[in-house]
């Protein structure tokens, strides 16, 4: 059950809705009022290749160009290095646009400024660079062989990042297993391509040396402290503003060469200057995510416990760490979490960043958990399988009890609340399970249409503090958020915060949280997000946090302006001290008594330095700053079910129930919650069945479009029924556990799942399972021997 | 570059201007009217967030030229209501949490406008269909779908779908 307290845990309809549903949203492409030169960037066509020469003077000539600058001009601006401190880890700097080589295609050569757009592409047409081609490094096995070619020369064994761990007594477990089973899962590289691509404005005033710059960025704080850094200027001399974003998903968590070319423009030029991402250049350079492949090596007791897992990761990290959180960010987030909800005492991992000459990878909702469970949620079925268990049941065998809670695993991950076991059984509840394992079972198999459920259960890391950021070495991510907050004299309130949105609906889901602590209306919150120059430094939305960190410090903000306001208004009311008081409905009123005071005049009070109100307390105003940074542990958990009917004639399959259970603890606003667990899923159903990035052997991006890389329609994802089980965490502000990626997580091993239980009833079932992802009709006709094999990679 | 002169109405309104002959419909729209609620997502007609209503049809203006659209009739959502008010659509969008970040909303709003005309009373798998060209990376649709379906059995019989511009959206000057 949901647990209602004032205005949290209501489904308020959002603010935001309005203005964006008139069109009168202010997104990156649509903030002209500079009137600002454009630019479009010059992109390397080859993969690997060194740069000899760039001829620009034909394209400075077209008339409407302002400017063309190439890899020289950037001298002065320091290179981009994302330091990350552990063992093992290899740092190249970047320079935003490139000098002596290209390092993948899409790598920013020349940069054309121009009066508009369509001038600037014309003069791009106009330069001409000459390359002397080098060897393309385009798979992890390539890259790792003995005289692989390097992609930099600064990165051995074009090795980013290797770490190694043994928890537990691995080697010994493996010695007395009763049975020991090896497994390989892939994940194709895929890209989060939000509906608004990226984009970056800049103008620099030299009156005040103020630059300020306009980025589709969910890390405005973190872009801001880089900034001052690269220009060697003052932190308050910049000025970050995330505007209205059409989508982020962690690809907008970056910093990006465009971000440091843009502003570095706008304060050579003089001249405020823009620039709008198109689709190619997203899906191109975009930050790539989960060309994963992980190698499983499970003992198991006949039963079906597992007492020991070995892993060997493989994660292609493409041509650079980007920036801030390092190529280690799935490598390591793929080793650490595949343990999820499952006791397994002894784990061992090896796991591997790769250097390719692709696009970097980087953060994309869920990281790398949507792959590692992928991996540990297949092979529990492939082990259900050849045990004769039934999939909820080795799950059940294998599951952390809430007795057993608070419970550390192995690797020292610390679970305090959750609902593991509950989560399952009420999934399957809500599923009919059994009945539909019945129905399943009634089908012949030698029909053409086979049903297949498909579990996934999971936990989620949510608002990451700044001790996590430390243990993993990014020292880039300061890992606390903070608002600065204000009540006016008329009692309304406006927050003020670096966090930004996209999509997630901060203004409505801090305002509920403000009201309530306020005794006021939400309508009577305003929300301002995104902007460095009006609130105080933080971290950003990313990785489920806002709502944990976010939320956190609105709380703390609310209750301080609470208890300046009950000692303003105990001046009023007969000198109360503020525990005879209490807030509610636009009054402060004295407990048991008929006394009260507006809030309104109690905050009127408030601003008075001359008498009353100024005699109970040091300052006068109403406005604070509140800072949270989370304790170390705040994990979610969730099942999701999903069934599906599987034509082995098309290859399609279709869903005919999908089924998701959450624990994020209390919820703040259950409508956005379920809104983010269907937006979630959706994502997670395209990597099942859809998304993958594919390169030719020479490098190049074959799917540079939405007509190649497909992302799923409103014809491919179903309605799902979410249901929440309500676990507080113990140690948040208001309970909350974060939850914005857990859709996308569980859907890929659900869904997978799902398609090789169906394929497990038919005739053509060859006792292999599909383990890479995504599952294609082709791969799905290929099994039922309806077209020619192809391909050795184990599909 | 070639410019020519073209008049043709938006959201009510008659206007002429001067256009380089190679700008596309969703740019003159965007950055010479100022009506930057259409939005454009890939350029390439695969996305639908540019959609707009051309003489009563969906189109995705990234695919027009400007010239392209001399003498027409134009719809964007700017048009769908007045300032302060909300077209049923817009308000049943709201009512489901229909939108996250609200990038393909007007687009998917102009498509449902283009459905409900007609097919006053669709079914979720007939809207799926008619959606199937607009994208949308944030909500999974199936709340679009329920917003769409609200309106369609709330307004079977009466005209409440019909466009209503009310002469509006800042069209610049
Ligand atoms: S921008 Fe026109 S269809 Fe995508
Ligand atoms: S609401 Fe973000 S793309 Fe649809």
């Amino acid at each position: 059950m949901t647990q209602v307290t004032g205005y949290i845990g209501r489904s308020v309809k959002r603010k935001e809705d309005a203005r964006l549903l008139r069109g009168e949203g202010r997104y990156l492409d649509d903030l002209n009022h500079l009137k600002p030169k454009q630019v479009a960037f010059w992109r390397s066509p080859y993969a690997h290749a060194r740069i000899k020469a760039v001829r620009t003077a034909e394209a400075r000539e077209l008339p409407g160009v302002i400017a063309v600058f190439t890899g020289e001009d950037f001298a002065p601006v320091k290179p981009l290095v994302t330091e990350i401190q552990l063992e093992g880890y290899v740092a190249k700097p970047q320079d935003p646009v490139a000098r002596d080589k290209a390092s993948h295609a899409g790598e920013i050569v020349a940069v054309v400024v121009a009066e508009d757009r369509y001038i600037a592409e014309d003069a791009l047409e106009l330069i001409e660079v000459d390359f002397e081609p080098l060897p393309a490094v385009v798979d992890v096995d390539a890259a790792l062989a003995e005289g692989s070619s390097l992609v930099h020369t600064e990165v051995p064994g074009n090795i980013y990042y290797r770490g190694r761990r043994v928890f537990g007594e691995v080697e010994a477990a493996f010695a007395k297993a009763e049975l020991v089973f090896r497994e390989t899962f892939r994940t194709s590289r895929i890209a989060g391509t939000p509906l608004e691509a990226r984009g970056c404005l800049a103008e620099y005033d030299p009156y005040q040396d103020v630059l300020t710059v306009w980025s589709s960025t969910q890390i405005p704080s973190i872009l801001h402290l880089k900034l001052a850094e690269i220009f060697g200027m003052h932190e308050n001399g910049i000025r970050i503003i995330a505007p209205d974003m059409g989508g982020g998903f962690g690809i907008k968590a970056q910093i990006y060469p465009e971000e440091i070319i843009i502003p570095f423009l706008a304060r050579a030029l003089r001249l405020p200057v823009k620039w709008v991402q198109d689709r190619r250049e997203d899906l191109l350079t975009g930050v790539h995510a989960r060309d994963h492949r992980y190698e499983l090596e499970a003992a198991v007791t006949r039963e079906g416990v597992l007492t020991a897992l070995r892993l060997r990761m493989l994660t292609d990290a493409g041509a650079f760490s980007s920036f801030p959180f390092g190529c280690t960010l799935e490598a390591t987030g793929g080793a650490r979490m595949i343990l999820g909800p499952y006791k397994i005492r002894n784990y061992e991992y090896d796991t591997i960043a790769v250097a390719t000459n692709k696009a970097p990878a980087g953060a994309y909702r869920g990281v790398a958990q949507p792959s590692c469970f992928f991996a540990i949620e297949g092979l529990m079925d492939i082990i259900a399988g050849k045990l004769g268990l039934d999939p909820a049941e080795i799950r059940r065998r294998n599951m952390l009890s809430s007795a057993e809670l608070p419970y550390t695993n192995p690797i020292g991950i610390h679970f305090d609340s959750g609902s593991y076991g509950e989560s399952l059984e009420k999934a399957l509840q809500s599923a009919r399970y059994a009945e539909v394992r019945g129905e399943q079972s009634r089908i012949p198999a030698d029909a053409g249409r086979q049903i297949g459920i498909g579990l996934a259960c999971y936990t989620e890391i949510s608002g990451i503090s700044s001790k996590g950021y430390q243990s993993r070495g990014v020292a880039d991510v300061p890992g606390y958020d903070s608002v600065r907050m204000r009540m006016d004299p008329s009692g309304t309130v406006a927050i003020y915060t670096t966090l930004t949105s996209q999509g997630q609906g901060h203004w409505t889901t801090f305002a509920q949280i403000a009201a309530t602590e306020l005794g006021i209306e939400p309508d009577q919150v305003r929300v301002v997000d995104g902007d460095t120059g009006l609130a105080p430094l933080g971290t950003g939305t990313f990785a489920s946090r806002a709502s944990i960190t976010g939320g956190g410090a609105v709380f703390r903000a609310a209750r301080e302006i609470k208890r300046i306001l009950l000692r303003v208004a105990g001046g009023m009311l007969d000198d109360l001290p503020p525990e005879e008081l209490e807030l509610g409905e636009g009054f402060v009123r004295a407990r048991g008594r008929k006394l009260k005071v507006t809030l309104r005049e109690a905050a009127r009070k408030a601003y008075e330095i001359r008498s009353g109100g100024s005699e109970t307390r040091e300052i006068p105003g109403l406005e604070v700053i509140a800072y949270y940074d989370p304790p170390p542990s705040n994990w979610s958990n969730a099942v999701h079910l999903a069934v599906v009917e599987l034509n082995l004639v098309t290859g399609f399959p279709r869903f005919l129930d999908y089924v998701v259970v959450s624990d994020c603890g209390n919820l703040i606003n259950p409508m956005i919650v379920d809104g983010q667990i269907q937006g979630g899923a959706a994502q997670g159903i395209g990597e099942a069945l859809l998304e993958a990035l594919e390169y030719d052997p020479g490098g190049q991006l074959l799917t540079a479009s939405w007509g190649d890389y497909l992302i799923p329609t409103a014809l491919d994802v179903p309605e799902m029924k979410i249901e929440h089980i309500t676990t507080p965490c113990p140690s948040t502000e208001g309970g909350v556990k974060g939850m914005g990626e857990g859709g996308a997580i569980g859907a890929l091993p659900a869904v997978v799942n799902a398609v090789n239980d169906a394929l497990r009833r038919s005739r053509c079932w060859t006792g292999v399972p599909i383990t890479r992802a995504p599952v294609k009709p082709e791969d799905i006709l290929r099994r039922v021997g309806a077209v020619g094999a192809e391909g050795g990679d184990g599909r | 570059m070639s410019t020519r002169t073209i008049t043709l109405t938006v959201n009510d309104q008659t206007l002429t201007r001067e256009v380089p002959v190679r700008k596309t419909l969703a740019d003159f729209l965007r950055e010479d009217l100022g009506l930057t609620g259409t939005h454009v997502g890939c350029e390439l007609g695969q996305c639908g967030a540019c959609t707009v209503l051309l003489n009563g049809d969906p189109v995705k203006s990234c695919l027009l030229f400007a010239v392209q659209a001399e003498g027409s009739q134009i719809v964007t959502v700017e048009g769908l209501a007045g300032k302060d008010a909300l077209h049923p659509l817009q308000q049943a969008f709201h009512d489901h949490h229909a939108l996250q970040c609200g990038f393909c909303t007007p687009g998917m709003l102009l498509a449902a406008v283009d459905l409900l005309s007609r097919n006053p009373a669709p079914k979720a798998d007939e809207i799926r269909r008619h959606l199937s060209g607009n994208l949308c990376r944030c909500t999974g649709y199936v709340n679009i779908v329920k917003a769409i379906e609200a309106v369609g059995a709330g307004a079977a019989g009466t005209d409440t779908v019909s466009t209503g511009a009310v002469g509006a959206g800042n069209i610049q000057k």
